[in-house]
């Protein structure tokens, strides 16, 4: 058992060595990226996005975004699948405090107003669809941690989910129908709406789109994650 | 017609998927139809990409958003992908044809987006042209592979998909060092402009960014020592599930692996790292062709055996020769279509009978005879005798190992080739000499057509090589010739170093 645990050890420290050495290697922090320079050149006239890391996440690296989008939908996917169960119900058995359900009553608009600026501005201010999605989500836990018999409207939250889904690939299908690419940029592009109006919110074409779309996405996902999770299945 | 509309393959899977909710709340009944009939569409699209790679000779540049590579993403739809796409599309078509029957578990609206999802992460492995884009989507193969492992939702489902979770995620890790290690030195992450610069690499960061990348998606890839996930996964999971997982999913793991080897040939590291290899999928073929002996259970005997499958096919890969590639990329095809046709045929034995234990499998000949059929031609065409089409794979294999004067490779797959011949004429013998009480089952017709398709191509291939060994050959020349590769990408001017 000793002898067993101290191969583990030395096993792991040679590995660990290994990977330091070669790490030390690399000139992290030195300007090596390629299409850095490039982004910040050209993002303005291609993607009309003054936030430009928002415009690599949707325009120059938008396959990589709908792809974590679609991460997302098999996880609330897989959730749901693998708690399923014919009824389902909370079980819960104290209600919050009055402070507590007050208060979310409270908070629960603003949260989601929040949640929508942080989505809605994703061009122009740190954040984005992902983000804005995760605040709204946390809107709807807090009220399931406040009352005890609340459920989101979940045949609802779903279809929402899908069609949030579909509405993305549906933009990325109409730039290959107009601009022949897939997920390429037409309503910046081809129809140039916006161009004298960088910096403010309608601009920068189809990102303020997409990033509306991914916040309900992640919005409603995540809730209906928290949900499968809190309810408990009946036999 | 605009090559562009390619970028379906990926665009199709995806919103069908969205799509199943809305549809569910029309009509519940009509979910499992629609997987039928997308996976029929995206059949035809892979049907025609083919068409268009093999007679143009060119692969489809696919440039997402219109960005020229190395500033936006690009998909590569080369002789390779175009091939396997076409395999995921018809494997994913006869799946879903076979989940209408099999799938009794609900939520089968659940079932229906996963599958879709996996069929969608499989074709994006193999068609991307961007490093970190082939982690999202191994992300989404794996991601939807782990719910699907557990959907039936017994213990053993449980179990099979928490070990397949663990390792994976370790994998996934792995992986993404070993591109972080990549960036940090190239500053780039477009694949044809990797190996453009390959050489420009540490030589002990390349040693370990290439066997981050090799032990992360030897997990997916089911190579010794990261996949003891794979035989409980491959019992329990749902039948057409275990079928996708062997005809396609752990190829596309194979393939992103021998893929990025490839591309750093350039590196210090490569003839160490094709020697791990090696060494890796010759002790996969031990283990698993060892412990399939000894099994009990048809259908985890069949995993085992599938897994020193793919060791064959990474010895071939790891042997670092054209005739190498060309024989581990034959071997995928056929074993593609051979454990398709098999696993599809236990699946349906243990619809009917109630179980994959070698006791159902007693006297199936009588019970059971299509079926019965088809599980002995897989078998005797995976043993490798000639006139079926694994022999020729294996042959070229052999041949492949002779070129380069292994004699231990050949060694190995002569001993794993007799060792399959016990175990399969075993069951062979159960089947059809063996009597057991029990009735007739009338066979299901469409699942009776799409198993004598699949035994057709097998006796096809194994009569006529000659077609298949051709496409096969061009599709390991997209993999081995990398030069070509980089010339195929149309690199942006002015963004490199």
């Amino acid at each position: 058992m000793v002898m067993k645990r101290a191969l583990a050890i030395l096993t792991i420290l040679l590995i660990g060595y290994w990977i330091a050495l070669a790490l030390s290697h690399v000139p992290f922090g030195a300007d090596k990226m390629l299409v850095g320079q490039y982004y910040l050149n050209h993002v303005k006239a291609q993607t009309g996005a003054v936030n430009a890391v928002t415009a690599v996440v949707v325009n120059y690296r938008g396959f990589d975004t709908l792809g974590e989008v679609t991460v997302l939908f098999i996880a609330s996917t897989g959730v749901a699948a693998l708690l399923w169960r014919k009824k389902r119900k909370r079980t819960a058995k104290t209600e919050g405090s009055v402070v507590l359900t007050t208060g979310s009553r409270l908070l629960f608009p603003f949260i989601v107003l929040f949640g929508g600026y942080i989505f809605i501005h994703g061009h122009l201010t740190p954040g984005g669809g992902f983000p804005g999605g995760a605040t709204i989500a946390t809107a709807f836990l807090m009220l399931y941690l406040a009352f005890s018999v609340y459920e989101i409207p979940h045949k609802g939250f779903e279809i929402t989910e899908g069609l949030a889904g579909m509405g993305y690939v549906t933009v990325g299908l109409i730039g290959l129908a107009i601009g022949s690419y897939f997920l390429f940029d037409w309503i910046w592009q081809s129809w140039g709406w916006g161009h004298s109006n960088i910096g403010r919110l309608f601009s920068a074409g189809f990102i303020p789109v997409i990033y509306t779309i991914i916040g309900i996405k992640v919005g409603t996902e995540l809730s209906g994650i928290v949900d499968s999770m809190v309810k408990e299945g009946g036999e | 017609m605009n090559l562009q509309f390619a970028s379906l393959l990926i665009a199709l899977p995806l919103i069908s998927a969205f799509f199943v909710p809305v549809i569910k709340t029309i009509s519940r009944k009509a979910v499992m139809p629609f997987l039928v009939i997308i996976t029929a569409v995206q059949t035809g699209i892979a049907a025609w990409v083919f068409e268009e790679v093999y007679t143009g000779g060119k692969p489809i540049i696919i440039m997402a958003g219109g960005f020229k590579p190395p500033v936006g993403i690009n998909l590569y739809i080369g002789h390779f992908a175009a091939l396997f796409v076409l395999i995921i599309a018809v494997a994913g078509f006869f799946m879903a044809v076979f989940s209408m029957k099999s799938i009794g578990v609900e939520p089968k609206d659940k079932y229906a987006m996963l599958f879709l999802l996996l069929m969608l992460g499989a074709t994006g492995m193999i068609s991307t042209g961007d490093i970190f884009n082939l982690f999202v989507f191994m992300e989404i193969t794996a991601i939807s592979a782990y719910a699907l492992t557990a959907y039936n939702k017994t213990g053993e489902a449980s179990e099979g998909a928490m070990k397949y979770i663990v390792l994976g995620g370790i994998g996934s890790s792995f992986f993404l060092v070993g591109i972080a290690l990549i960036y940090g030195s190239l500053g780039t992450l477009n694949m044809a402009q990797i190996a453009q610069l390959a050489g420009n690499i540490n030589p002990t960061v390349a040693q370990a960014a290439l066997a981050l990348l090799v032990f992360g998606l030897a997990v997916e890839a089911e190579l010794f020592p990261l996949n003891a996930w794979a035989p409980d996964a491959y019992q329990a999971a749902p039948h057409p599930v275990t079928a996708m997982f062997s005809a396609f999913v752990v190829k596309a793991g194979l393939y992103a692996m021998v893929r990025i080897i490839y591309l750093l040939r350039d590196t210090q590291a490569f003839t160490g790292i094709l020697r791990l290899v090696l060494i890796l999928g010759t002790i996969t073929v031990v283990i698993g062709e060892l412990s399939a002996l000894r099994q009990t259970n048809v259908k985890r005997m069949f995993a085992y055996s599938s897994i020193a499958q793919v060791g064959f096919m990474a010895v071939g890969f790891s042997l670092g020769t054209q005739a190498g590639a060309s024989a581990g990329v034959f071997h995928m095809v056929n074993h593609a279509i051979v454990k398709a046709l098999m696993f599809l045929a236990v699946g349906y034995v243990a619809l009917e009978l109630g179980g994959t234990s070698i006791e159902d499998f007693k006297g199936l000949g009588k019970k059971m005879p299509l079926t019965a059929f088809a599980i002995t031609v897989g078998a005797i065409s995976i043993i490798g005798i000639p006139m079926f089409n694994v022999f020729w794979s294996k042959i070229q294999l052999i041949l492949a190992a002779l070129k380069v004067g292994k004699t231990g490779v050949i060694a190995l797959i002569l001993g794993a080739s007799l060792v399959e011949a016990v175990y399969y004429i075993r069951l062979i013998h159960t089947m059809w000499f063996e009597s057991a009480n029990g009735e007739k089952v009338k066979e299901n017709f469409t699942l009776g057509v799409i198993m004598l398709l699949l035994v057709a191509l097998i006796i096809v291939i194994g009569v006529f090589p000659n077609a298949a060994w051709n496409i096969a050959q061009k599709a390991a020349a997209d993999l081995y010739n990398v030069s070509q590769y980089i010339k195929n990408v149309p690199l942006l001017p002015g963004v490199s170093p």
